[in-house]
């Protein structure tokens, strides 16, 4: 009897530690929504240009009152496993409050329960690299609940890809590319101007 | 004639030579410092850089260029070598403005790192230029400003990149438009260097070459001396670790900082500047502190002032990572500057002195050695995660001391050593000096440059009293 009670005290209070300390876990979070997006795998998009239609709604398979204390829903932008590859600034961590998977937000919006749509035109500063969506689902404290994403739990389907914008204009190419050759015509002409100084000298 | 006492130092137009050279080096140390906005889209070419063999093909070209540029300096003369070089390496950073993938990253920083070589003809001027009373001083100075480069771009470049964003740029367009600030300064600097820069007070190598005063060497022989001067060997090692510590805090202190004090990006940028910044009158310092020692003891008190200044410098690295307050770690820090910068400045009043007819290789493997030292530092002591930064900067100063020790081993027989007087036999600097030239080239007369540099290099001897004995082989000495 002591050691279930002592068991029940100390789950209850890491689970009151947790909350009061603002310390949720992905792991921690049930996939409740049911969340699909326009792209098709292997998708290329252009940053700025082009759009994502997001449609999210809640699992109607599951209990009714579980879904009683969603307050607001935030979807966003999470990056594929081959995208954080060697990059620690984008690692996948436990603790939400430390995980960088989902770094862009796409919109916050109220909850509902219903099929709820929303087209987003991806933003200009979304850097190269593969994507998927989720969204995480908030209380009235504004801690994460529940989630629903794009792709499966290994994050491998429905993934797609973000084409950043590059900021290269042609007058651009053509002014580096111009002075370029002037710099190493200059350098031709320097060779040549040393050697008729050179040969002048010699005369005299 | 050489540029001697202090007097004609400063009043003779070489000083303005001087801050041209100086800053040509700047402006190549500004491109590779600039910090673009996107940062995730530019943290690839850390990535990739950081890839163990981009690090080691980077420092092999490094050394090369280095090499190469001393070996160009030789032959061809410093003007040209370093107009050449300059004008060469301009188009790498007029295309960084057009990379757009990690591969065209590399390759354009890969590239415009060989401008840096022209730190090497820099010296090499230097030396050809200035006599030995103040040849530290000079090379001092245009080394100094020129490694501040590397600390102004943290502030500069930003600011640069913010200006054009404001006048309208997007911000994807505005830093690439920034690259050109310093690629046109590259430009136009070369073109300053052939037209306002003269490679000897007496002219121009290829002037100099067609009218017979001087004569084209022979790369292997330069060369050879070179490689079998086991004085070159010591000092590479040594700048590997004054300069190349330097370089090794370069790239890891702002990160130190951050994540050890936990102050923020910019105040850590700041600090990591400041420590570049140090180079306005460290290194200069070192140069003159090596100038002075020898007025008094010669080249033995270039040697001690060096050793001296070098494992003092080891003592305060080591105290960096012991130090566990902010306020006291900027303030060892910045002694740490100090002290590692004037044993850079130190290192090159001792160059010159090595050969006289293979200077430039010389100073290129010195230069190279500090490359080298940089990334073996970094490899042993900063990768992963084997020790924390504060332990690597600490066994980065047990290293440095250890490695200054081989200063001892350096001897002049002309001069002595830290230890040793000068040889009992009574070596002049002409035998030390005309022992790279074999008699067949003495008889063509091409060692003359060689003889008159002996001849200005007594001042090395110190405060000693005493005639000088006369030369060996009975060239009498001309003085121009």
């Amino acid at each position: 009897m002591t050691i279930q009670g002592f068991l029940v005290v100390s789950i209850l209070f890491s689970c009151l530690a947790a909350t009061s300390y603002g310390v949720v876990t992905f792991s921690s979070l049930q996939e409740n929504l049911i969340v699909s997006a326009s792209p098709k795998l292997g998708q290329v998009l252009k940053a700025g240009e082009d759009n994502i239609i997001v449609t999210w709604s809640f699992n109607k398979s599951l209990a009714a009152g579980t879904d009683s204390s969603y307050k607001t829903v935030k979807l966003k932008l999470c990056y594929a496993p081959v995208s954080q590859q060697d990059r620690g600034w984008r690692k996948t961590k436990d603790d939400l409050n430390k995980d960088k998977t989902c770094q862009h937000n796409i919109v916050t919006k109220p909850y509902s329960s219903s099929n709820t749509t929303f087209t987003w035109t991806i933003e200009r500063d979304v850097p190269t690299a593969t994507y998927f969506i989720r969204a995480y689902v908030y209380n009235s404290a504004d801690h994460e609940v529940a989630y629903g994403q794009t792709t499966d739990a290994h994050k491998t389907t429905n993934l797609f890809d973000v084409q950043a914008i590059s900021g290269r204009h042609v007058s651009l190419d053509i002014a580096s590319i111009c002075f370029s050759a002037f710099s190493v015509v200059s350098l031709l002409g320097f060779f040549f101007l040393e050697k008729r100084k050179a040969k002048m000298s010699q005369a005299k | 004639m050489r540029l001697g006492n202090m007097e004609e130092f400063w009043t003779f137009g070489t000083p303005f030579l001087k801050y041209e050279r100086s800053l040509a080096r700047h402006f190549k140390l500004l491109i590779l410092n600039i910090k673009p906005l996107n940062s995730d889209y530019f943290q690839w070419q850390l990535l990739i850089c950081g890839h163990f063999i981009f690090r080691i093909a980077a420092v092999s070209g490094a050394v090369f260029a280095r090499v190469a540029m001393g070996t160009a300096c030789d032959l061809f003369g410093p003007r040209l070598a370093s107009a050449a070089l300059t004008l060469i390496t301009a188009p790498a950073v007029y295309c960084t403005a057009i990379a757009n993938s990690a591969a065209s990253f590399l390759l354009v920083r890969f590239f415009t790192g060989f401008s840096l070589a022209t730190f090497v003809s820099t010296q090499f001027w230097m030396s050809s230029l200035f006599s030995s009373k103040v040849v530290g001083t000079a090379n001092g100075i245009a080394g100094g400003w020129g490694n501040l480069g590397g600390g102004a771009t943290q502030l500069i470049m930003p600011l640069v990149f913010g200006l054009i964003h404001n006048i309208g740029a997007t911000k994807f367009t505005a830093w690439r438009i920034a690259f050109f600030i310093p690629a046109l300064f590259q430009t136009l600097s070369a073109y300053a260097i052939f037209f306002l820069g003269q490679d000897l007070p007496d002219g121009n190598y290829s002037q100099l070459h067609k009218s017979g005063d001087k004569h084209k060497d022979s790369f292997s022989q330069i060369f050879y001396h070179a490689i079998t001067n086991y004085r070159g060997w010591i000092l590479a090692l040594t700048y590997g670790y004054c300069f190349g510590v330097e370089l090794t805090i370069d790239n890891i202190i702002a990160q130190y900082f951050y994540d050890r004090f936990n102050v923020n990006l910019h105040t850590a940028g700041i600090i990591a500047a400041s420590f570049g910044l140090a180079n306005l009158f460290s290194r200069p310092g070192g140069g003159i502190l090596s100038d002075i020692m020898a007025k008094r003891f010669g080249m033995r008190g270039r040697l001690w002032a060096l050793w001296i200044v070098q494992t003092l410098g080891g003592i305060f690295c080591i105290l960096l990572g012991k130090v566990g307050s902010l306020g006291v770690s900027v303030a060892v820090m910045i002694i740490f500057s100090i002290f590692v910068q004037a044993a850079c400045g130190l290192t090159f009043g001792i160059v010159p002195f090595v050969s006289r007819r293979s200077l430039g290789i010389i100073s290129g493997m010195t230069g190279g050695g500090g490359n080298v030292g940089a990334v073996l530092t970094q490899v042993i002591f900063f990768r992963g995660s084997r020790y924390s930064t504060e332990t690597g900067i600490t066994l980065m100063g047990v290293m440095i001391i250890c490695c200054t020790l081989v200063i001892m081993l350096i001897y002049f027989p002309q001069w002595g050593g830290m230890f040793f007087g000068p040889s009992s036999e009574g070596t002049t600097e002409e035998d030390y000096y005309m022992s790279e030239w074999n008699s067949a080239e003495k008889e063509r007369g091409i060692h003359m440059a060689s003889m008159k540099f002996s001849e200005n290099s007594r001042s090395e001897r110190g405060k000693r009293v005493g005639s000088a004995p006369s030369p060996t082989d009975g060239t009498p000495s001309t003085y121009v």
